[in-house]
């Protein structure tokens, strides 16, 4: 599989999603994201920006035009591509995606164990500095009903950016977090966009983190029932 | 989705269908063959059976429709044969031997043949002689039509059996002329034997029938020579026949007119009235019809149109078997035999029932044993499974007591006792496994580790006064061990059922004490445990192990306190006086402190880490304000780190560690006073912090362990610390769940968990430092 990290990263293009699929509008959305971009999309209700990453994620069948990622169109890729292409995206979902029956440390590293052949130990020691630098003593090992929601958070983070993804589909992040928290993860976004990887930060309007990370966005769009349409940054 | 819901239906479903194919459908399905097996043995066998008796049942009847037309052919051939011969005889013999032939001939057959009634002869002269049985016994009565001018009279000579004449008497015939009787005028153009009506003996009553034959003699005269035969004779023949259990026989003549039947030996006394006025039994009256013998009729209809032989008739609902055969001597007569098909289907239906009831006895007896079979297969397989977890549980028990032998320091109480908890859990199935230790001479317990199974968590720490659980103390001292079912029902455990157990809704409990030589020295609990008696092995060496960790901790606990009151001593001597500082990096510096000669490793040095963050400054003024709230910080730092006696506090940037047990021999009082010194720093910064208008900026780390530092620089004026221990607080400081918090490892809390409230935080794994815990201190006790 070649991939393309020169050209657009993420490109929806007269993408219409099957509204029985996702319950998003059939209408065209548009949208480009270069490597290192940030693009900040203002939506009114956050169950709508968990669909959107899933169709950015080509979770989400289309009725007509495609998403590509890295070059590559979901629609025409065979299982085993899209799987491994898909480890190369970090998401901070809204989604319930903590597994009572499997430790923490372990869902952290499912989705890069599922998606590449990056080994264990690489992952663990990885996941293990993630987790000091977003405030954790270490890599958590209880479930994760154990923990408190800021520790999950933080979890969160770690799992997000585990891996070095190439884009970040990041929804509504570090909502109530500690300034120490956001700190972190606002320095590990930048490192992730220094290494070229594309940001899609969904999150509504009023956020406080829309409020932080303002000046870092590139592009501002709103996802509305006609589709994305183009907002003014800041 | 908790992991109690999920479920490997495949799985479940392969040894579910196994089990049930083994032991249900296997056995259900070889003895549904075995009894269907039987079942076509049975019913071949039934059938065989049936058709034999219904063949035999047939061979039966027909040999006796055989024997009966046998019977009646021989009880008429007299008749017949002896008109042929007597015809025949009288025919050729001169005149005057006639008479004389004619009565011997008769005289004889009348002695010989008892069905024989009477013989005539008579010609067409009007000739008329008799011989008949007399009324009286073994008496034959000669009798003669005698005409002497108009007066006709019979002249009867009475004969014995030797012919010696009796009597001789004489009788009036009227106008008798045998010319004119019946068995005279229908012999005429008859060729052979001519049978007449039957009717009743005017002498007797015996219901008689009449052959005739006529016959021409030498001399030219036409004799007719006829004989009465007794048809009660037949009637009582067919009467006593048995012919089944209702079975029945008539002859009837080709007109089908009743010749012979069971009832006919009653027709002559029903009949008796009727004769006595003249009447006769008419050829009508005896005509078969659905009036008289509706199912003789209906039998002789049979005949009729399907001719001799065997058939079924139906009257009434009820079935009957016909046969019907010709007889032969006879004036076409025929023997009609009915017999109801049950007579001779009893039989059959006999063997079928015996059939049916030997197939059903052995399919009863095959199911009760395919289901002893069922049951036995159950046993054995939950026998079994029995063995198995047994087995499995003895196994279990091996497992837990190697943990726990492997486990190192399992003896030292400075290492948390989970191992015990947990293997106690996996051993009894408990819910939750607990040891408690008593504190204070018995006035308090202490829960040294709590291991609750199924949210796979440890807790402890906690404390229950006696004040509380007077109750609950005393069983506990007492020294045995306890089974409760309902801790809530009990009074020696409501209040710890209260306390403690209602938190997770467990209800049963199980108490065994840890008993040392002296005394009590804490208690094992489980709760909702199903503990087995052989394994109380095993909570013996669980208690035994505790007993031991309980006594060192005691002992422990004893040397500090010693030692605490000892430098507490030392330094009131001293006057607590502090060396003047000697290093550029210190804010402060213990007296201690001026006889650290170059580097040195220290095994039990308490390291506490405090970093603060940047907070926003606009302007100078802010700039100034903060150097004047930074510089409050650490005079505040320097006094409480001067009350506590701590070792150093240093300062590096952002940083601040505080350090204190960097002594040649183990200070175990260092850990304590770091803690106290932290808590009090904490209260002073947020007070300052607050007082300034901002949020608190900083977080706090501890750990407690070996740590190596010493003199620096050419001068040796830098004093610094190095180690894991200091890595740990730093990172502690670093990870801590919010600002202002105090973040220890699990060293630490190990030491001060009797002293202080923590809070645990979870379980972490760290490269090249494995896995720990976290907490975060609260408050002191």
């Amino acid at each position: 599989m070649k991939t393309c990290v020169t050209g657009p990263l993420l490109e929806l293009n007269k993408a219409v999603p099957s509204f029985e699929e996702s319950g998003l509008p059939p209408v065209p959305f548009n949208m480009r994201l270069m490597p290192g971009d940030c693009v900040f999309v203002d939506v009114y209700d956050i169950s709508r920006a968990t669909t959107f990453a899933d169709v950015c994620s080509g979770l989400v069948p289309l009725e007509s035009g495609n998403v590509q990622f890295m070059g590559l169109d979901w629609c025409r890729l065979k299982e085993k591509e899209i799987n491994s292409l898909r480890g190369r995206i970090g998401r901070i979902t809204k989604r319930r995606s903590w597994p009572d029956f499997i430790p923490v440390h372990m869902a952290i590293m499912l989705q890069q164990l599922h998606h590449t052949t990056v080994s264990q130990e690489t992952l663990l020691f990885e996941a293990s500095v993630l987790a000091e630098q977003f405030g954790l003593p270490g890599l958590p090992t209880v479930n994760p009903n154990m923990m408190s929601m800021m520790d999950l958070c933080r979890a969160s983070c770690v799992r997000a950016l585990l891996g070095k993804p190439q884009l970040l589909l990041l929804e509504e992040p570090m909502e109530g977090a500690p300034k120490e928290l956001i700190d972190a993860f606002l320095r590990a976004v930048t490192r992730a966009r220094d290494y070229g990887a594309g940001v899609v930060w969904l999150a509504r309007g009023g956020s406080t983190m829309h409020r932080y990370y303002r000046q870092g966005v590139t592009s501002a769009l709103r996802l509305t029932d006609n589709g994305l349409v183009t907002v003014r940054v800041g | 989705m908790s992991s109690e819901e999920i479920i490997d239906p495949v799985v479940i479903d392969e040894t579910e269908q196994e089990r049930t194919w083994l032991h249900f459908v296997v056995p259900l399905v070889l003895t549904c063959l075995a009894l269907g097996f039987i079942a076509w043995v049975g019913i071949s066998s039934y059938k065989a059976t049936n058709e034999g008796a219904l063949k035999l049942t047939r061979d039966l009847m027909e040999a006796s429709q055989r024997y009966i037309g046998q019977e009646v052919g021989d009880y008429i051939m007299p008749v017949s044969a002896g008109d042929m011969v007597a015809s025949n005889m009288l025919a050729y013999i001169p005149q005057q031997l006639r008479d004389k032939v004619f009565y011997s001939y008769c005289t004889t057959m009348l002695q010989k043949v008892p069905q024989l009634q009477s013989f005539y002869l008579a010609n067409e002269q009007g000739d008329f002689i008799l011989v008949t049985r007399a009324q009286q016994k073994n008496m034959f009565d000669h009798i003669q039509l005698v005409v002497k001018g108009d007066h006709r009279f019979f002249r009867h000579t009475l004969y014995d059996l030797q012919g010696n004449k009796i009597k001789e008497y004489e009788q009036s015939a009227g106008q008798y002329d045998p010319r004119k009787r019946p068995w005279y005028k229908d012999s005429a153009g008859a060729k052979g034997i001519k049978w007449a009506n039957p009717f009743f003996f005017p002498a007797d009553r015996q219901l008689v029938m009449t052959s005739s034959i006529r016959f021409h003699s030498d001399d030219g005269h036409t004799f007719v020579f006829a004989a009465n035969i007794s048809l009660n004779e037949l009637s009582g023949y067919l009467g006593d026949i048995k012919i089944g259990h209702n079975g029945n026989a008539m002859i009837v003549d080709s007109e089908g007119r009743m010749i012979a039947a069971r009832d006919m030996l009653i027709v002559p006394h029903l009949f008796s009235s009727r004769w006595a006025v003249g009447q006769k039994l008419t050829p009508e009256s005896r005509l078969l019809s659905l009036n008289n013998h509706p199912i003789f009729s209906l039998g002789y209809d049979h005949y009729r149109v399907m001719g001799a032989g065997a058939g079924n008739i139906t009257w009434k609902g009820k079935t009957y078997i016909v046969l019907s055969s010709k007889l032969e001597h006879s004036a076409g007569w025929v023997l009609l035999i009915i017999v109801p098909e049950k007579d001779f289907s009893s039989f059959a239906r006999q063997s079928r029932w015996q059939s049916l009831k030997f197939v059903g006895i052995i399919i009863v007896f095959s199911t009760l044993l395919g289901g002893l079979f069922i049951r036995q297969l159950r046993r054995a397989e939950r026998g079994l499974r029995v063995v198995a977890e047994q087995k499995t549980r003895m196994l279990s028990e091996s497992t837990a007591v190697w943990h726990i032998a492997v486990a190192p320091n399992v003896f030292n109480p400075t290492v948390e006792p989970t191992v015990l908890t947990e293997q106690l859990v996996h051993v009894t199935q408990a819910r939750r496994a607990s040891l408690w230790r008593f504190l204070h001479d018995g006035t308090m317990m202490i829960c040294e580790d709590s291991y609750d199974g199924a949210q796979n968590t440890h807790t402890g720490g906690f404390e229950v006064g006696r004040s509380e659980l007077e109750q609950f103390f005393s069983a506990v001292e007492e020294g045995n061990v306890i089974e409760i079912s309902q801790a809530a029902s009990d009074e020696r455990t409501i209040a710890f059922d209260r306390l403690v157990m209602r938190e997770i809704g467990t209800s049963a409990l199980s108490i065994y004490p840890i008993v040392s030589p002296q005394r009590v020295e804490g208690v094992l609990v489980l709760e909702d445990a199903t503990p087995e008696p052989h394994q109380q092995y095993f909570m013996a060496l669980v208690t035994a192990i505790a007993s031991i960790r309980f006594l060192a901790q005691k002992q422990s606990e004893a040397q500090f306190s010693l030692q605490d009151k000892g430098t507490k001593k030392e330094n009131g001597k001293e006057g607590n006086t502090l060396s003047s500082l000697q290093f550029d990096n210190l804010l402060m510096q213990a007296s201690e402190l001026d006889s650290v000669k170059g580097t040195k490793v220290y095994d039990s040095v308490a390291v506490l880490v405090i970093t603060f963050s940047d907070p926003v400054v606009e302007n100078t003024q802010d700039i100034m304000d903060l150097l004047e709230l930074i510089n409050r910080l650490a005079v505040d730092v320097k006094t409480i780190a001067e009350e506590k006696q701590l070792f150093a506090v240093e300062l590096a940037g952002h940083r601040m560690i505080c350090m204190a047990g960097c002594t040649a021999q183990p200070d175990l009082g260092a850990i304590v006073r770091v803690a106290d010194a932290a808590l009090k720093m904490r209260e002073a910064f947020i007070r300052a912090l607050s007082a300034a208008d901002l949020e608190p900026v900083f977080a706090m780390g501890i750990d407690y362990g070996p740590a190596f530092g010493g003199r620096l620089g050419p001068e040796g004026h830098v004093f610094n610390l190095w180690g894991q221990t200091v890595s740990l607080a730093e990172l502690m400081a670093e990870s801590t769940s919010d600002p202002g918090i105090i973040q220890v490892t699990d060293r630490v809390y190990t030491v001060l968990r009797d002293q202080y409230l923590f809070r645990s935080r979870g379980t972490f794994f760290a490269p090249y430092l494995g896995i720990g815990r976290a907490y975060t201190l609260a408050t002191r006790r």
